[in-house]
């Protein structure tokens, strides 16, 4: 709230805002980076996991990804639930979604036991369990950019956001956004 | 400002006492201060508490069936007694680490604060693959209120994280 609190005040959004101090959903749904999104159906089923989920275009020169086309989508589930061509099938989602491996699992004990230490003042203590997340589950940028953000990161991990970023020079770096082509199955 | 202050500082103090000499486990992202084991016992990485603190620290209970917790219940391997359980003066201390890997749960440990951080049980993490059910959670809203995923049932949910990065 210190952070976000007043974009949350200025925009009086309709919607509701979640604040998640221990990073409970990314743990929950093994998201990896944000913006990420799912898609949850009326009966709490889930009909399209994580993926990139950017609503507009002022970030387009970093991920290259167009936010109409996913709007569009969002608003076709929205009208057609189920029915829409963007909401997956069973057979689909078990295509999309595998159990955790150890190593992730393992780096989420150390992100976990990280921000333990840096929330109780132990900032320095918790660089190498940081690291050893990061080591273990190096596809997770909300275990880089957490501990980039709560440190000097040139100093502590030699390294800062846009540095990596570049690094990577257009490949991606999130759970792509797979949308089908065709508009509506109606 | 001064009260500020002050407020701050006490924190400080707290926080950092949490640390002197004493064990902390998190367990399903509570933490929990326990008694340190006997020199005998708190060689290497593994955690042995009692079993009070057992139940305190995880809400699992050492029972004759295994150690259980409401409907769960996770024998102790009979040829391997002695790596769970071990007897010290008159207290039972029981190696909450090598429960963790009998039930293959991610364990991480920091020595220099005497701190563990067990994470979920595989079955736990998984369970959406296999059910497609969206894992509830409860989070406070913007006003400090209690949310859950599961309030939203009926109607369609965009779940949509982002961060202050």
């Amino acid at each position: 709230m210190k952070d976000a609190g007043k974009w949350i005040e200025a925009a009086k959004p309709e919607y509701t805002v979640l604040i998640d101090e221990k990073h409970l959903v990314t743990r929950l749904y093994d998201m990896v980076n944000v913006p990420t999104a799912v898609w949850i159906n009326e009966k709490g089923r889930i009909v399209r996991p994580n993926e990139v989920a950017y609503v507009d275009n002022r970030y387009t020169g970093m991920h290259k990804l167009q936010a109409e086309e996913y709007l569009a989508a969002i608003r076709d589930w929205a009208e057609n639930g189920d029915r829409s061509i963007y909401a997956l099938s069973e057979k689909e989602l078990k295509e999309r979604l595998a159990p955790q491996n150890p190593d992730w699992a393992r780096a989420s004990a150390e992100f976990g036991l990280a921000e333990y230490l840096y929330k109780n003042n132990q900032g320095a203590a918790s660089i190498k369990h940081y690291k050893e997340a990061q080591r273990l589950n190096p596809d997770n940028w909300n275990y880089k950019r957490q501990a980039w953000a709560l440190s000097d990161a040139e100093k502590e991990y030699g390294t800062s956001f846009m540095k990596e970023v570049q690094k990577l020079n257009g490949k991606p770096y999130y759970p792509p956004r797979r949308l089908p082509e065709t508009k509506s199955k109606k | 400002m001064k009260k500020a202050f002050l407020i701050g500082a006490l924190l400080l103090i707290a926080a950092s006492d949490a640390f002197a000499g004493n064990r902390i486990v998190i367990f399903d992202n509570t933490a929990t201060e326990v008694a340190a084991a006997p020199a005998a016992l708190a060689t290497g990485e593994d955690l042995w508490v009692t079993l009070a603190d057992l139940t305190k620290a995880t809400k699992f209970v050492l029972k004759p069936q295994g150690v259980c917790r409401d409907e769960l219940c996770f024998p102790i391997p009979k040829a391997r007694k002695s790596a769970f359980l071990s007897a010290q003066g008159k207290v039972t201390w029981f190696n909450l680490s090598e429960f963790a890997r009998l039930t293959k749960q991610p364990t991480a440990y920091d020595t220099e604060h005497s701190t563990w951080f067990f994470g979920p049980r595989p079955e736990e993490q998984n369970q959406f693959v296999s059910s497609l059910i969206a894992p509830n959670f409860r989070l406070p809203d913007a006003t400090g209120k209690m949310r859950s995923l599961q309030e939203f049932r009926g109607k369609k949910v965009l779940l949509l994280t982002w961060a202050s990065w």
